[in-house]
């Protein structure tokens, strides 16, 4: 009995923020499933109910098809990306120098402004004409021509990729940093007296035991890449035509510029339960992989 | 004892920073009352005549604007207003046309946080009007200035939810200089000889035209101005009651397009990613002779080269004598239904239909007056826009004659014009492609 008003007494300072998560998550969640099966306009309080016709209506939606071969191509591109150049900058960082300090917040400064800012000033960079930031340093320096690099399909999606990898590489290798702390020194003694050379140190002790933070890296590139907006919003419009197209944005322009309200909210319950699945799937399997490394 | 100091200096630091926010928010009334703080340091005297000054006025009423101008386009109409009636202060909000606009509209109607004045434009005024959500002015003495061609774009069954002192037509503004040196001697009068023109201006070196292709651009809407509407203009109304067909009417104005600009490589994909800004910056440098746009450019042109020589010109159809512009009636300003302000929102409606209302708005906002008995002055390069577009009526905006579903039409227009550039679809598949949406949209 004492201990269970023991336990209370710690339930209770979790109230708060219950209160605020149900509030402004589940309640909306919920009530967006509701509206899914009506043709909700957004603006009239007047609705029919519908059924699953929205959810049918989903599956035929060209903007869709091409909106989920970007997404997964720009998640799973900026995965990869960032993990391969995150680690190495992790252990970089990780040495003695005298700037040390200094590099590390430089690297980690482009994960604060908000993703809206930066892609509006790489936006003037990768500018497709002549006079374009990056296309006039091309000019000089190599003598090509312009690229179109915001309006070429191909181009246009691995803009959007760049820009993204740059913007959080430094955040995670702040992240690899922190648990590369973590690591005993002895282990790399241990293995220098063995006659291990650093490149087989990192190889060996290194990275099995970064392996904890490369799930929680992993699940937080994966599920940020697919809930992904600003960035290529910021940066193409979506353009051309339907090629950058993220999810999120075909959600928002069926839902509030055709005030297919009913459509979108249909179309981001489905969103959510794929983003559930793979996380659920991509931190099993993750952690299965941490348990046997170690 | 040192780290619960350093704790508190935290705290004391993060309150105040929560607190400054706070009075940014509060804005008019905070200065008010520093101002009544400040005169009360200073002198006894001057604080009892400003309290006595404010006892003689009526209540204070504060009166909230989403304006789609921003602040310093406003504030010449706001400032005369409010020194007209001192007891009215404004709570003023701006955000930008039209998406951004239009979106944060909605989130406050829906939330019944919407402010007493408002804008109507084109693209939300069905949800507007159906929803209930503007009063109804039409019997108001204010609104006799307001010219009968602009009422039918804010009005459904013959009452009007919207006043409008404005209107605008774009084109293709054009640098006289470059095209002298091109040899181009008399504008164009057909489409033909446009696009000689624009071929002209290439071998000579020069960029003819820059197109952000972002929206229904204003070459599209003045080419079917001057090549469907000139023979046809019940055609929006035909489409919208299903006697006719988005294929009927625009296949032949973008094969048009894609043969004449974009085969033709003055338009080019790389085009697509441009922002306006920068489209603006390269024709004020000169460095490309003709793009689209409207009097809203003019003032940043000229600051950006007091020197250059620019004219605006409208879009030739396929036959002679068919010149257009695209334009439409300005956006229009609309009192919320549930103010609770009514008769003071009715107030602000009323000065801008005076004189030195219009005058002040016209100052800020540039835009050009179009109400009865008042003369705008245009800006010279403006001229061929106000006189043979404006006043002869021969404006054309898609989004104001599509009855309704213009967003999303809008968009898949958007979409299947920049995927004909790219040579991803012919004409032929965007028509059927606005067919299909617009069906979609009527069985939803």
């Amino acid at each position: 009995m004492i201990k269970f008003v023991r336990q209370l007494q710690f339930q209770l300072f979790l109230l708060p923020i219950l209160a605020i998560y149900s509030l402004f998550t589940i309640y909306p969640l919920i009530k967006s499933f509701f509206l899914s099966f009506t043709n909700f306009d957004g603006y009239t309080k007047i609705y029919d109910f519908v059924g699953l016709k929205n959810y049918a209506r989903i599956f035929v939606d060209d903007a869709i098809t091409s909106a989920i071969t970007y997404t997964l191509f720009f998640t799973f591109g900026k995965a990869i990306l960032v993990t391969i150049l995150a680690i190495p900058l992790a252990l970089i960082l990780d040495q003695k120098f005298l700037t040390r300090n200094i590099q590390r917040a430089i690297f980690f400064f482009p994960s604060i402004p908000s993703g809206l800012l930066l892609a509006y000033i790489w936006g003037f960079i990768l500018a497709p004409i002549g006079s374009g930031i990056l296309n006039t340093v091309l000019r000089e320096v190599f003598n090509m021509g312009p690229q179109p690099w915001l309006s070429d399909p191909l181009l246009a999606k691995l803009s959007t990729i760049v820009v993204a990898t740059w913007a959080v590489t430094g955040w995670h290798a702040v992240l690899y940093l922190a648990f590369l702390q973590s690591i005993p020194k002895d282990y790399y003694e241990a293995a220098s007296i063995d006659g291990a050379n650093r490149l087989q140190q990192i190889r060996f002790i290194t990275i099995p035991l970064l392996a904890p933070a490369m799930t929680v890296s992993v699940m937080l590139l994966l599920t940020g890449g697919l809930k992904v907006f600003e960035i290529p919003f910021a940066l193409t419009k979506g353009g051309p035509g339907y090629e950058t197209y993220s999810i999120t944005q075909v959600i928002v322009q069926r839902g509030i510029s055709e005030t297919q309200y009913g459509l979108a909210s249909a179309m981001s319950f489905v969103f959510f339960l794929i983003v559930l699945t793979i996380a659920i799937f991509q931190v099993t399997v993750m952690q299965r992989r941490e348990q046997d490394l170690q | 004892m040192k780290k619960s100091s350093f704790l508190l200096l935290i705290t004391v630091l993060c309150l105040s920073v929560v607190l400054a926010a706070c009075s940014n928010n509060s804005g008019n009334s905070n200065s008010n009352s520093s101002n009544k703080s400040n005169s009360e340091n200073t002198s006894n005297e001057s604080s009892l005549s400003n309290t006595a000054k404010e006892d003689n006025e009526a209540k204070p009423v504060k009166l909230s604007i989403l304006a789609w101008n921003n602040e310093k386009e406003m504030k010449p109409v706001i400032d005369g207003f409010t020194e007209k009636y001192p007891h009215i202060t404004f709570d003023f909000q701006f955000a930008p046309p039209v998406t951004d606009y239009i979106a944060k509209l909605q989130t406050m109607l829906l939330s019944d946080t919407a402010p007493d004045i408002f804008i109507i434009a084109a693209e939300n005024r069905n949800e507007i009007i159906d929803g209930g959500y503007a009063l109804d002015l039409t019997d108001e003495p204010f609104m006799k200035v307001m010219l009968d061609s602009n009422k039918p774009m804010l009005s459904k069954d013959g009452r009007t939810y919207a006043f409008t002192q404005t209107g605008w037509a774009g084109g293709l503004f054009y640098n006289k200089e470059l095209f002298q040196q091109a040899g181009i001697t008399q504008l164009p009068e057909t489409w033909d000889e446009f696009i000689e023109a624009c071929l002209k201006l290439k071998e000579a070196g020069i960029i003819p035209l820059y197109d952000r292709m972002h929206d229904i651009t204003i070459i599209h809407s003045a080419m079917f101005g001057s090549n469907v509407l000139s023979k046809d203009p019940t055609f929006d109304e035909k489409l919208f009651k299903g006697e006719t067909t988005f294929a009927e009417g625009w296949t032949e104005v973008l094969t048009m397009w894609k043969e004449g600009l974009i085969d033709n490589k003055i338009l080019t994909p790389d085009m697509i990613g441009l922002t306006s800004d920068q489209v603006l910056n390269e024709f004020s440098l000169g460095n490309v002779a003709m793009f689209p746009g409207g009097p809203w450019n003019i003032p940043t042109i000229e600051q950006t080269n007091p020197d250059l020589q620019f004219e605006i010109m409208p879009i030739p159809g396929k036959e002679p004598g068919n010149k257009y512009y695209n334009g439409a009636p300005g956006v229009g300003f609309a009192i919320n239904s549930k103010t609770k302000n009514k008769d003071e929102a009715m107030l602000f409606l009323e000065y801008m239909t005076t004189h030195e209302g219009l005058k002040q708005f016209e100052e800020g906002t540039g835009g050009i007056i179009t109400v009865h008995g008042y003369d705008s002055t245009v800006h010279p390069a403006y001229e061929p826009a106000y006189r043979d577009g404006l006043i002869a009526g021969k404006i054309y905006l898609p989004m104001v004659s599509w009855d309704r579903h213009q967003e999303a039409l809008r968009n898949q227009f958007l979409v299947s014009i920049q995927d004909i550039a790219v040579n991803k679809i012919t004409p032929e598949e965007a028509t059927a492609s606005l067919d299909n949406k617009l069906k979609e949209m009527e069985n939803k």
